[in-house]
Formats: C-alpha cells, sequence, structure tokens
C-alpha cells in the first residue's frame, strides 16, 4: 500500500524530474520501493542515467538494479531493443542469475511467444519450485492464453503451498467472477475479508457477489455488507449506498406479505438515499432527476 | 588514589593500533570466510506451507467475526477436522524436531561450518593476543569508572591499585570483539556474517517446533467463539449516514 506521504513524495519528485529538475535516480528508487507503475517515465529518465557513463558509474552496484529495473520498464512499454539490450548487459554480469533468467522469461512473454516463455519457467521450477514470482508469471501466461481454467488450476496449486498470499486470492476471485462461479468468488472474497478486515473494498465487492447470487439470506447479508462498507468509507462509497438501496428492495419484495420484523431496513435505505441525492445535488446536479427516477421505482417496488 | 600512569608512545604504536587494525582484518576474512562456506538452502516445502498455513489460520481466529457464522464453521471445520484437517497432527506424526534436526545431516553439516567459522578465529585470536600482548595497560578511558568496571576493563592485570580507567591489552581485545559490530555494517553492509551476538541469539532459538504452533493454533481456533460483527454494522452505517444526511 502506498500511504498519502510517500504518494506526496513520489508525484513531487516526478515532476521534478519531469521539469528537468534533476533527482532522477531518487525517483526511480522510490517508484520501485513503492511498486508503483510509471513505466515509460522509468523509461526515459532510467536510459538517460544510463546512457551517461559517468553518471551510471556513480550509482555503483545500484547499476544492475537500474538495468533490471529499465528492462522491466521497457518491456512494459513495448520497446523490446532496450530491454533486450539491458538483458544482454545483464547476462554478461551475471551468467548463472535466477534474477536474469526471470527477467528472459519476462522478455520472451513481452514478445509475445507465451508458450516458449512458459516451458522457460517450467525449467526454472524444476530448479526452484518455489519461485513465487515464476508461479505467477505462469498463471499470468495462462490468462493471457485465454487458459483460463488453467490459470484457475494453476492458482489453486499455487494458493495450497502459499495461501496467505491475498493477491493470489483476489485474482482468483476476480477470474471467478468473470465465470459467473459466484459461490467460489464469494469464498475467495471471504478469504480476503479475513486478511484485510478493515478494507472496504472487500466488503463491498463480497456484497455485490452475494446480491448476485441472490435469495433472501444472501441478501440480507449483502445488505449488511454493504452496511459495513458504507461504515468503513464513512458513507463515501456510492454504490455501497445504491447496493443498501437495491437490497433493501429486493429483500422486501422477496418477503412481501411474511414478516414484517426488518422494518430497521427501511430507515437505513432512507438514509441512505439521501445521502445519495445529496452528493448527486452536490456533485452532479444535471444528473439528479435520473437518481430520483430510479430511487422512486425501487421505492414502489417495496 | 594512585598516581598517573604514563603511557609510553610506543604502547600506543606496537599495541593499541595493531591489535586493533588485526580485529577488524580478522573480522573481514571471516566475513568472506563464512560467505564462501555458505550453502544455499532450499526452503523445504512442509515448512513453508505451515507458515503459510500459520498466518492465514491466525488471520481466521483474528477476524473471524467478519464473515458469516456459515462460513466461518466451513473453515474451522477444514483446518481442525480430526479425519484431514490442515491444522490437526496426527500423535505418532508429530516428531520431535530435536531429533529430525540431528537425522539431518545436512542440518548439522550446517550448523558445524557456522560454528567452525566463529569459534575456531576466535580462540586463535585470543590465544595470540595473550602470547604477545598480555599484560600491558593499553590506554586510559578519559573519564573515571567505579571499582566494578576493573574485571571489564582490566582483565589479565591482577593489581587492584592501578585506577579503573585504565584499560588493560586484553580487555581492549574484549572490547574490539564485541564493539566493532557497527563498523563491520558499515565496511561490509549491513546484513554481514559477522554479528557474533546475533548468531548466539539464533543459537539458543532455533528449538522451534512447526508442529506445536499447529497444534496451538487448532487449539486456538477450536475455543473462539463466532460472534458475527456485522449486524452491528448496520447501525453504526445508519449512524454514519445520519451524521452525513444532516
Amino acid at each position: 500500500m502506498v500511504t498519502k506521504i510517500e504518494e506526496a513524495e513520489l508525484s513531487r519528485l516526478e515532476s521534478q524530474v519531469d521539469n528537468g529538475g534533476g533527482g532522477a535516480w531518487d525517483f526511480l528508487c522510490l517508484v520501485r520501493k513503492l511498486k508503483v507503475r510509471r513505466s515509460d517515465k522509468v523509461l526515459k529518465h532510467g536510459l538517460s542515467i544510463l546512457n551517461d557513463p559517468k553518471k551510471r558509474s556513480a550509482l555503483g552496484p545500484d547499476e544492475w538494479t537500474l538495468y533490471e529495473q529499465v528492462a522491466i520498464a521497457a518491456m512494459d512499454c513495448q520497446s523490446t531493443e532496450v530491454a533486450k539490450d539491458c538483458i544482454k548487459i545483464l547476462q554478461k554480469r551475471f551468467p548463472d542469475s535466477k534474477r536474469v533468467g526471470r527477467l528472459e522469461g519476462l522478455f520472451l512473454e513481452a514478445k509475445g511467444s507465451l508458450s516458449e516463455a512458459e516451458t522457460a519457467y517450467t525449467s526454472f521450477l524444476e530448479e526452484s519450485p518455489f519461485d513465487q514470482v515464476v508461479q505467477k508469471r505462469k498463471i499470468a501466461i495462462a490468462k493471457a492464453g485465454g487458459k483460463i481454467i488453467k490459470a484457475i488450476e494453476l492458482i489453486n496449486k499455487y494458493l495450497e503451498t502459499f495461501m496467505a498470499d491475498h493477491d493470489a486470492w483476489r485474482e482468483l476471485a476476480e477470474i471467478y467472477v468473470s465465470l459467473q462461479m459466484y459461490k467460489q468468488a464469494a469464498f475467495c472474497y471471504e478469504e480476503l475479508i479475513l486478511s484485510q478486515p478493515m478494507n472496504p473494498l472487500y466488503h463491498l465487492t463480497y456484497a455485490d457477489v452475494l446480491y448476485t447470487i441472490g435469495g433472501l439470506e444472501n441478501l440480507q447479508m449483502a445488505k449488511k455488507y454493504y452496511a459495513s462498507t458504507i461504515k468503513l468509507t464513512g458513507g463515501k462509497n456510492q454504490r455501497a449506498l445504491f447496493g443498501v438501496c437495491l437490497c433493501t428492495s429486493a429483500i422486501a419484495q422477496l418477503s412481501k406479505g411474511r414478516n414484517k420484523e426488518d422494518k430497521d431496513g427501511t430507515d437505513l435505505q432512507s438514509l441512505a438515499a439521501t445521502a445519495l441525492e445529496k452528493d448527486y445535488k452536490q456533485r452532479a446536479p444535471d444528473k439528479l432527476q435520473l437518481l430520483t427516477c430510479a430511487l422512486k421505482s425501487l421505492r414502489v417496488s417495496s | 588514589m594512585a598516581e598517573d600512569l604514563v603511557l609510553d608512545t610506543a604502547i600506543r604504536d606496537w599495541v593499541l593500533i595493531p591489535l586493533s587494525v588485526v580485529m577488524v582484518l580478522i573480522g573481514i576474512l571471516r566475513y568472506f570466510v563464512s560467505k564462501l562456506m555458505r550453502s544455499s538452502q532450499v526452503p523445504d516445502a512442509k515448512i513453508v506451507k505451515e507458515g503459510q498455513l500459520i498466518v492465514r489460520a491466525r488471520n481466521l481466529r483474528a477476524s473471524a467475526n467478519f464473515i458469516p457464522a456459515k462460513s466461518f464453521r466451513a473453515r474451522r471445520f477444514y483446518y481442525s477436522n480430526e479425519e484431514n484437517g490442515l491444522l490437526f497432527v496426527p500423535k505418532g506424526q508429530a516428531q520431535n524436531a530435536q531429533a529430525q534436526m540431528f537425522s539431518d545431516p545436512n542440518m548439522a553439516m550446517d550448523m558445524m561450518k557456522k560454528n567452525l567459522s566463529m569459534i575456531i578465529p576466535q580462540t586463535l585470536t585470543f590465544a595470540w593476543v595473550n602470547f604477545f600482548f598480555s599484560g600491558f595497560v593499553a590506554a586510559k578511558i578519559p573519564f573515571p569508572l567505579t571499582q566494578r568496571f576493573r574485571s571489564m576493563l582490566q582483565n589479565g592485570i591482577d593489581l587492584s591499585t592501578v585506577d579503573v580507567s585504565y584499560v588493560s591489552s586484553r580487555s581492549w581485545y574484549f572490547l574490539n570483539l564485541f564493539g566493532l559490530r557497527g563498523l563491520f555494517s558499515l565496511i561490509l553492509g549491513e546484513e554481514n556474517a559477522t554479528d557474533d551476538t546475533q548468531r548466539m541469539m539464533q543459537m539458543s532459538g532455533f528449538g522451534f517446533d512447526p508442529t506445536r504452533s499447529l497444534g496451538a493454533e487448532k487449539d486456538g481456533l477450536d475455543i473462539i467463539q463466532h460472534d458475527w460483527a456485522l449486524p452491528k454494522f448496520e447501525q453504526h452505517a445508519e449512524s454514519v449516514l445520519q451524521k452525513l444526511v444532516h
């Protein structure tokens, strides 16, 4: 996660570097540390350092890190020539390195020869079966090649060992959602909520999934999770507000004529609707008409 | 009060400085030797998995109240059922980590290498210092100290009349041995292998047994009561919205 202070520092350095104010190396270090994606800028400023022998030698051993960083950025920008040069230099310096081997695999991927990259990664995994990066690359290849089922299999295999890796759980959840396998996706989102219980985004998507599955019980749960999203975001999340409204009306429809114990739910709905109206009034007054129409239709049905 | 001793400058040139320089050089040498001898360890699949499993189970225990009761129960069953639960360790299989370590020759070899690179140079330098530099008063620290520091600063000199602020050569050796860590981390980078104190800590702490912590996690999971936190959130959300609207 990138904190606010780091983000401010990053944008300050970025503008400074862009306007020729120097500090390119600091910028590159920060990009690397925060793992943000600024490939075009990394490529531009990294190359300017690498092409200047004086600046390059001033880096000392960090020179090789920069080569790696620039190579990855170049692949991201599809300038394969630059990437090739960087990797060649690294190969000369570290002939047996696994890290360079990984770069070569990435390069194959960037060129689009997925099957070659896959064989490279597979032989790589035979040597060191616990390389998380390479395993993830294999999953990415499967996904890029459109073999979704294989990707799911691979992620499941990966999660069998590295079951505390929440990024992998998230990837799996998104794939399941894309395949409309909502029960499985719900499980993944539960896992994500467990690992980061205070992250409203997971609550929100979990609620989405539950709402999509449908059924009275799931709708009630979805509503609760939308409510928790509202709590965690301080009511700033429109999707959660809409979600509460939708859930309430859907629940009312399903349990029409049955028990009327769920009275307080309508309170939440009207509150959410008012909050939405207020927000639209402030930020998009011309769309207010649409909103009132939509909300009215929900309320009529309830 | 004893009178001030005047230390010969030759002592500085031939004892104090050579001793320090030799200590630094030996430290650097040891760093490179241990780097050569260090074998790259392949992490064991079971250990990696167990570590991750413990993290996941701990997450479940910590934030169980954020998922519905049904999901929680399913997970608890998955972790701790007596047939093939992940956290369930059959009694016979819970082998002693100590025994396992001694049955694995690689592990013992590794430890021996580590120990050798630590103990041999230390005994050698100690013998060397004892042989050449014993009995010198090598330095004087510029502030007075109490009698308690005598054993620390005047090791090797059995005179109770000498002021405690004088440092004997053997004590200077010990001070260097333990005090050069900061210098090494400057010269050799942050993670150098010459850190004796840390290594001693590692030695004492390796009796760690993953199966035991698995069992502890299982017990922890078994006793927690699931109390779904979400219904409370609904009320919280209401109050949040009320504040927002008005």
